[in-house]
């Protein structure tokens, strides 16, 4: 603590060997004293558990958490798991909850930062409303929608109804063929603010200059969009949609507080599966051998985060 | 020039009033889709169950009360007793969460803006990474490794959970922020005699208010929300926070649409009043380390 050795980088680079990497570490000691209580609280609630799960994930488990009769059974959780039809219909509806949620949000909530970023009367309190839904709780969230497709009092059956579309209130979420897309609707209105904010900042970096330069030389709006704005917002737009596609890959309370994953299965996905699997029917060691699964999914998606997130560091340091 | 502005301009003008036109139709949209189901929530909460019991419905509450609202705020009543304690517990567990999500992020994330030590890149993705698991895989073993410190049935169980899953955003907005903030600043002090630690906290702090406040606000509405292991870690009704509370409390009143309308409210309105009157540091925050990264 007594010695300061920040900056250690261009310290180092006046010398003419670079030092091992221990002599690096002892030589920054004092930094990781700031990280170190982060990584303390990660490593007992974050590594332990994975640890946990992988063990779990080779046993028969008793019902309870009496976990101390498991059984070894090897790689059995995983073969029951992978040839259940439950598994490929669970995966089908995960499939399509992250596809349309990411895409249909993203869409939404960059035309929405598009539209807002122009001044006009009323932006400021207009963007504010937009964002809310993404504050509120997704339990009341839940909770609103579910009335407003209440099978009897539902607002959105109602006006259908009067609109004389249809002759009786529709069930939305009581029916296979419309809970998965009428969760997604809920799914996109909570989205769709934070993608809106993502593009919104980086709409900031884009140069006046250039959009200027672009008009002076007659170019339409389309393409001052599609030649000057859009390629700025192609990093930003890209850490948005790994980051949303992450998110809703791993929704759960939405398609729980509404459905439990029913009616029979149809807007069961992964994580409500998990969930159920592991606290509805206690079988622990498949819920964790779906855990382990999942890991290794989120590890791809993980690299391609980390590999568009690079990207983005290359090119600042290129600029 | 003025002969080729006089041409364009009234082209180029119509082209961008339909884009303007295309927006506005647009936004207007946007606006219904989010705002309906609010309004909807709020004109419900002051129907009587009768009332939004209706079909067709009554768009417009006929005999508009706040019997509901009263019933949740009253603590003679059971109902009211217990709406009072969740609201209070969440409070209690989110306030908690944050001022530790500040003072063990603060650090961290100076660290990796400013410090070049070996491992920093990896610990930093090793950060982000963590944002990409899902709760539920974490429950069973949390749940025992709760078990094992005596913290089930605790707000303790609570708040280290949601510290360590609010930590790795806290940091890299944070970080964004300190990135910001000039080298020069610290190095002249240093020059001035000031320590490491005496730049950090006399130059470096107040300058970071901005990035501090929107980081607690963050961990505030993550705790806040919170569902999934509130539901797993607490099992006793005097516990709860606002989210499993109010699920326990419709699961044994279903019909109480009103009631439910009127709970779900109340517990938007800390984290909406904290989002509108701060959205300026919280949005900056979230896309100054998108952005900037």
């Amino acid at each position: 603590m007594t010695v300061h050795t920040g900056y250690a980088g261009s310290a180092q680079a006046v010398r003419n060997k670079p030092p091992g990497l221990f002599q690096q570490m002892w030589a920054s000691r004092s930094d990781y004293l700031y990280v170190l209580p982060a990584i303390v609280v990660m490593l007992v609630v974050i590594a332990y558990p994975i640890y946990y799960t992988v063990d779990l994930s080779f046993f028969r488990t008793p019902p309870g958490l009496q976990l101390r009769d498991k059984v070894f059974i090897g790689v059995d959780n995983y073969t029951t798991i992978l040839s259940s039809d439950v598994f490929w219909r669970v995966t089908l509806n995960t499939a399509i909850w992250t596809l349309a949620s990411t895409v249909i949000a993203f869409i939404l909530g960059f035309a929405s930062a598009l539209a807002l970023h122009r001044d006009f009367g009323g932006r400021a309190i207009l963007r504010a409303i937009l964002i809310i839904p993404w504050v509120i709780s997704a339990v009341a969230a839940s909770y609103i929608w579910k009335w407003i497709y209440h099978s009897d009092f539902g607002i959105i059956g109602a006006v259908m109804v009067q609109l004389g579309i249809v002759a009786r209130q529709p069930n939305f979420i009581d029916n296979v063929n419309t809970v998965l897309p009428s969760l997604i609707v809920v799914n996109i209105w909570r989205e769709f603010p934070f993608a809106m904010i993502m593009v919104m900042a980086g709409l900031q970096t884009v140069p006046d200059q250039l959009l200027r330069a672009a008009k002076v030389d007659g170019a339409s709006a389309w393409q001052r969009f599609w030649h000057v704005t859009f390629p700025h917002l192609r990093s930003v737009s890209t850490v948005t949609i790994l980051l949303l596609s992450v998110a809703n890959f791993n929704s759960f309370i939405v398609p729980w507080i509404m459905t439990g994953g029913g009616p029979s299965n149809a807007s069961h996905i992964w994580i409500t599966h998990i969930y159920e699997l592991a606290f509805g029917r206690q079988r622990w060691g498949v819920a964790a051998a779906y855990s382990v699964l999942l890991f290794i999914i989120l590890m791809m998606l993980g690299y391609f985060y980390v590999k568009a997130l690079s990207g983005n560091e290359k090119q600042e340091q290129g600029a | 020039m003025s002969v080729t502005s006089t041409l364009e301009t009234p082209r180029s003008r119509k082209r961008i009033d339909g884009w303007r036109w295309a927006g506005r139709i647009f936004l207007f949209l946007m606006l219904l889709y989010t705002a309906v189901p609010m309004i909807w929530m709020l004109l419900t909460s002051i129907k009587s169950g009768f009332a939004a019991m209706q079909f067709p419905p009554q768009w417009w509450p006929a005999e508009p009360t706040l019997a509901s609202y009263q019933k949740l705020l009253d603590p003679q009543n059971s109902v009211g007793q217990d709406f009072l304690r969740f609201f209070w517990n969440s409070l209690f567990v989110s306030v908690c969460t944050t001022v530790l999500a500040v003072v063990v992020a603060v650090p961290a994330a100076y660290a990796f803006s400013r410090f070049r030590f070996p491992g920093r890149r990896f610990l930093f993705f090793a950060v982000l990474l963590r944002n990409m698991f899902p709760a539920v895989i974490f429950l069973v073993p949390l749940f025992i490794l709760m078990r094992l410190l005596g913290l089930v049935n605790t707000h303790g169980s609570l708040i280290l959970t949601y510290l360590t899953f609010g930590l790795p955003l806290a940091i890299w907005l944070l970080k964004g922020f300190y990135d910001n903030i000039p080298v020069q600043l610290e190095q002249a002090a240093r020059i001035d005699g000031a320590t490491r630690f005496q730049a950090f906290f006399l130059i470096v702090m107040p300058l970071s208010v901005p990035g501090i406040i929107a980081t607690a606000i963050y961990s505030f509405i993550g705790a806040w929300n919170e569902y999934i292991f509130a539901a797993t870690f607490l099992t006793k009704n005097e516990q709860l926070t606002l989210p499993v509370g109010i699920q326990r409390f419709f699961s044994e009143n279903t019909t109480d649409f009103p009631g439910l309308m009127a709970a779900s409210f109340m517990m938007s309105v800390p984290v909406v009043v904290l989002f509108l009157i701060l959205q300026k540091y919280f949005v900056r925050a979230l896309t100054e380390g998108a952005v900037k990264h």
